[in-house]
């Protein structure tokens, strides 16, 4: 800054008034900036770093903090000074013009996990261990999650890795904040400090006496998609959405978590496993083997959790993955080539024997049933039914979930200040264990299931509803 | 100035400090900084080599050295006096890959650098001087032995978590190939020569003694190549300061120009200096090396 002539300044002499007279604004904001911050430094003790503002880095360009502390100076300068902005005045168009600046970030060593001291333990998911722990220097609770590193032939784990990939990039307020990783003393101590939040969904849906009031479940429901709009936005698909994922502080904010099973995904999508989602969240592609599958199969997981907030159970409990699939086709008819056509060129889908009942249905996709949830608007019932479409690409993107007219009609979305506040249990003791199953594990061989079964097969508990249903279809 | 984007994040990168770019762990182990750069510009030339054989793209190869570069930089950095820069460049490769679409084995790793590093064998003017050898050479002098796969996999998975802990496990690079192209194609200048050309300085500049891929910002990085190809090619862009389109200053894009422009004069006065000597890649021949300085100092 402190040279007198750019060294790339071409001859031309206009471009060289311009320079000139760029610098001279500069030189100004500059001056300004410094009296500035005198009368800071005069006020309060300044951190060192400030003092180094506007000085170049070694390579010349501004280092990015500093870039960002001056942005806010530079407004302060240009307020308590006159001058600046006659000037723009003068210069009109050609004056400086406004650059991007990317976020900035470094990088740094992981520091020690004792830095923290543990308070109490949370869970055990099935990636790691989390428990709830104080930054020593700061006081701040956060959650400890411990990566479980199991001797592995390919180093270190890639779903740990991929975990603090996705969690570092995806800022978010309806994500879950990754603070930091931290090391313990052996190189597979690994461990990730993350912002703590007094619930989860599950729980909190297990110790509720009632539901949440439709207003609160647009209110959470906005937020859950939000998150992952976002995500999807930044090619992540989460990939293990379901109500104990969900974390909830006393403020009405919910954020997604646990990214064990993140990953990036392409257009056109990478061969990927299929052995990803919680069972009862599983979308049907996945059931029925598809190894090409892309973010719709989170869509998927978001109508298996609103069904979820609606009733305050899960919505389809299966047993196995044979149960799993017949109580999907129980909720939304059995599939046939007209709602979503290519289903049985997936490989489990050839063992599968479909009633042919397949006369009905206007809509694509059909409406669930009524009976199912009474209290659910026609908007509602249409968002849910097509978030749990059998076809992945009739399913709605989270961008376009979010402009669903549910959202909009009464009773409005409530706001978020005024949510309840429940006790936390994360907060002082160990929580139930709950009974959703797990996650797969990675690595698992995908099984060959044989869906014969899974119609009129006497061996599917819950006929009688699943009769039901089809008779109301029907009718 | 317009705020920071944070959508933008994953076209952006974390920056060295200038703490980090004046202090080195190396130079504080008493690496002289000359030897550390080449050091560095020899272990991203190891590092592409071994992409290239191991059939990885060009993007995959990339993240990979700039990971390696990353990993000295700073006082917390790594120091060349503790660890091997061909065990680091093959750690940042293999845990590059790992996370892309494109995972590689260990054992092709593994073997793909032990045939680089072998003395009588290697294409690498940096390991072998005299060259890849006319007659295929004998297996004995790049096989890796089942026994010697064994540790160098431990050595490899150990370093690959040396890395990750160094960085903060911050494995994120955002590079300037893509975005030039979309910048190329925005200003109009298609032509597949200014393209072509484009690419080579923005693969070049991955050697440059400046870091410049960790000291700016990818659309940088895009802006400044397509600058210097266009000039070369002869193609003519907007009048105007178009680069500001592109959120670039003039400053910036000077510096990023000559930076460019002088990594081919700088990798060509390497390759002289080191004529008849190996770019020392282990430690122990770091050792050496500045044993030998040290000699030679004492000599005089």
């Amino acid at each position: 800054m402190s040279a007198a002539k750019s060294r790339w300044a071409d001859d031309d002499p206009e471009t060289e008034a311009i320079i000139a007279q760029r610098k001279r604004e500069k030189e100004e904001k500059k001056r300004a900036k410094l009296e500035k911050q005198r009368q800071l430094e005069a006020s309060k003790a300044q951190p060192p770093a400030q003092s180094a503002d506007g000085a170049q880095g070694p390579n010349g360009e501004s280092e990015p903090p500093k870039k960002r502390r001056r942005l806010s100076n530079d407004l302060d300068a240009s307020d308590s000074t006159a001058r600046v902005p006659q000037n723009d005045g003068q210069q009109g168009q050609k004056k400086r013009s406004s650059l991007l600046r990317f976020p900035v970030r470094e990088w740094g060593t992981c520091r020690h996990v004792d830095n923290f001291e543990r308070l109490n333990h949370i869970e055990e998911g099935s990636y790691g261990w989390v428990s709830r722990a104080k930054d020593i220097t700061t006081g701040e609770v956060v959650a400890l999650k411990k990566l479980k590193i199991e001797n592995t032939p390919d180093g270190f784990p890639v779903t740990g890795l991929r975990e603090i990939q996705t969690l570092l990039e995806a800022r978010h307020p309806n994500v879950v904040h990754l603070r930091e990783v931290v090391m313990g003393n052996k190189m597979d101590d690994v461990y990730l400090v993350m912002d703590f939040l007094e619930h989860d969904l599950k729980t909190l849906l297990d110790e509720m006496r009632e539901p949440f009031l439709p207003s609160e479940i647009k209110t959470l429901l906005l937020q859950v998609v939000g998150g992952l709009e976002f995500l999807h936005s930044q090619w992540i698909m989460h990939r293990d959405l379901k109500t104990s994922n969900l974390l909830m502080n006393n403020r009405g904010e919910i954020k997604l978590a646990d990214f064990g099973m993140a990953r990036y995904y392409g257009d056109p999508p990478p061969k990927l496993t299929q052995l990803v989602v919680t069972l009862w969240y599983r979308s049907p592609e996945l059931l029925l083997g598809a190894d090409k599958y892309g973010p719709e199969i989170d869509m998927w997981s978001i109508g298996c959790i609103f069904g979820e907030l609606l009733t305050k159970e899960p919505l389809l409990q299966g047993k196995n993955e044979v149960d799993q699939v017949s109580k999907i086709f129980a909720l939304t008819g059995p599939p046939n080539q007209q709602i979503w056509p290519g289903f049985r060129s997936l490989p489990n889908a050839k063992s599968l024997k479909i009633p042919p009942t397949s006369a009905s249905s206007a809509g694509n996709p059909p409406l669930l049933p009524r009976t199912r949830f009474p209290y659910l608007t026609n908007a509602g019932l249409s968002l849910l039914s097509s978030l749990l479409a059998l076809n992945p690409a009739v399913r709605p993107t989270a961008q376009q979930c979010l402009s669903h007219a549910y959202f909009k009609e009464d009773p409005r979305p409530k706001p978020k200040e005024m949510f309840p506040t429940y006790p936390s249990k994360a907060g002082m003791e160990k929580r139930r264990r709950h009974h959703t199953p797990e996650a797969p594990k990675r690595g698992q061989e995908a099984p060959e299931l044989d869906f014969a079964s899974v119609f009129g097969g006497a061996t599917v508990g819950d006929t009688g509803e699943t009769g039901a249903g089809f008779a109301l279809r029907l009718g | 100035m317009a705020p920071t984007n944070p959508g933008l994040k994953h076209l952006s990168n974390a920056l060295a400090t200038p703490d980090q770019l004046s202090n080195s762990s190396s130079a504080i182990d008493g690496v002289p900084s000359d030897l550390e750069t080449s050091i560095r510009c020899a272990g991203a030339q190891l590092t592409q080599a071994a992409g290239v054989l191991l059939r990885l793209s060009q993007d995959i190869i990339a993240q990979a050295i700039v990971i390696f570069a990353r990993f000295w930089l700073g006082a917390d950095g790594g120091s060349l006096r503790i660890y091997s820069a061909k065990d680091v460049s093959a750690a940042s490769l293999y845990l590059t890959a790992k996370l892309s679409f494109q995972p590689t084995s260990p054992r092709s790793v593994l073997n793909v650098y032990t045939f680089l590093l072998s003395k009588e064998s290697s294409p690498l003017w940096f390991v072998n001087p005299r060259g890849a050898p006319a007659q295929p050479p004998a297996a004995e002098s790049y096989i890796l032995s089942e026994g010697g796969y064994q540790s160098a996999r431990l050595v490899l998975f150990r370093i690959e978590s040396i890395i990750l802990r160094t960085l903060g496990f911050d494995t994120h690079v955002a590079l300037p190939h893509t975005i030039a192209l979309t910048y190329l194609q925005t200003l109009g200048a298609t032509r597949p020569a200014v393209a072509r050309r484009v690419i080579e300085h923005l693969n070049a500049a991955l050697l440059s003694p400046q870091l410049l891929y960790i000291t700016h910002q990818p659309n940088a990085l895009a802006v400044a190549a397509i600058y210097l190809a266009t000039r070369e090619e002869g193609v003519k862009l907007v009048d105007g300061e178009w680069w500001e389109v592109f959120d670039v200053d003039r400053e910036e894009l000077g510096f990023l120009v000559v930076g460019m422009r002088s990594t081919e004069g700088f990798v060509r006065a390497e390759t002289e200096r080191w004529r008849n000597k190996a770019i020392p890649m282990v430690v122990d021949e770091v050792e050496a090396e500045i044993e030998r300085r040290r000699m030679m100092q004492e000599g005089e």
